[in-house]
């Protein structure tokens, strides 16, 4: 297995200049999660790199990812509009609270309709093994690699394009 | 009434994540879901609470929704009659 292209992005990165200067033309970036932003602006820095023909249906391409703090972020948003006294349950934080939304996030925008997946792990080096036997007969590569977002302040994204 | 508009269209921007969006760019009888804003069926959930948080309106009949949030005319008008707060 082997790495084609490879991007890491971190929380020096605002989210939001890229996605206008350098992304631009999908008004749902603003409706997302910070971990659906994060692993969006990621893996469209990383395609635009890999640079073949984007938006055409392929059966052919897995994403998988992985973390150790899932969409925490979202979740505690979403926490904090069912309190007691401001009990005001909140539709749009609510979809996004399972962390596995982000695989299908960047499947949608590419028309990936391979496998799409989230493991939650301890450990980065655990993930490896996951994306190697994802690749088959009938997935040739795979976008895939760690993403964290804790908050703002605090979010990684490392991710590759594996191929056998 | 007119103040009532721009209030909610200010609120909608916010609750529903419109960051391109100002609310001079919204019109009173522009259609807010379809061809219109665009809105989607979580957008129109997320109306249904922010009636409910800032007016104090619950919506007894979900099918009520369709004539309400049909624009910001219908919303305001609809909020004028029934809010408690």
């Amino acid at each position: 297995m082997q790495s084609i292209a490879d991007i890491v992005l971190t929380s020096e990165t605002r989210l939001t200049d890229v996605y206008r200067t350098q992304i631009g033309d999908y008004p749902k970036f603003f409706k997302m999660d910070l971990l659906c932003r994060v692993g969006f602006v990621a893996s469209e820095l990383l395609l635009q790199q890999e640079g073949v023909e984007r938006f055409v249906p392929r059966d052919n391409r897995a994403v998988v990812l992985a973390g150790r703090s899932g969409c925490i972020h979202n979740d505690r948003a979403y926490e904090a509009t069912i309190q007691p006294d401001n009990y005001f349950p909140s539709p749009s934080l609510f979809v996004y609270t399972l962390p596995n939304i982000v695989t299908g996030e960047i499947a949608i925008r590419n028309k990936y309709l391979g496998e799409t997946m989230y493991y939650a792990l301890q450990e980065e080096e655990q993930l490896l093994p996951l994306i190697e036997a994802t690749l088959s007969d009938k997935i040739s590569s795979v976008l895939g690699g760690w993403i964290e977002a804790i908050d703002d302040e605090h979010f990684i994204a490392k991710l590759h394009i594996w191929i056998r | 009434m007119d103040s009532l508009k721009e209030q909610l269209k200010a609120q909608i921007i916010e609750a529903l994540n419109l960051e391109e969006m100002q609310p001079s760019d919204i019109q009173n009888d522009q259609p807010l879901f379809g061809e219109g804003l665009g809105l989607d069926s979580i957008d129109a959930l997320e109306l249904i609470v922010l009636l409910d948080k800032q007016y104090g309106i619950k919506l007894s009949n979900p099918k009520e929704g369709k004539a309400i949030f049909q624009s910001i005319d219908s919303m305001a008008e609809y909020i004028a009659a029934h809010r408690t707060k």
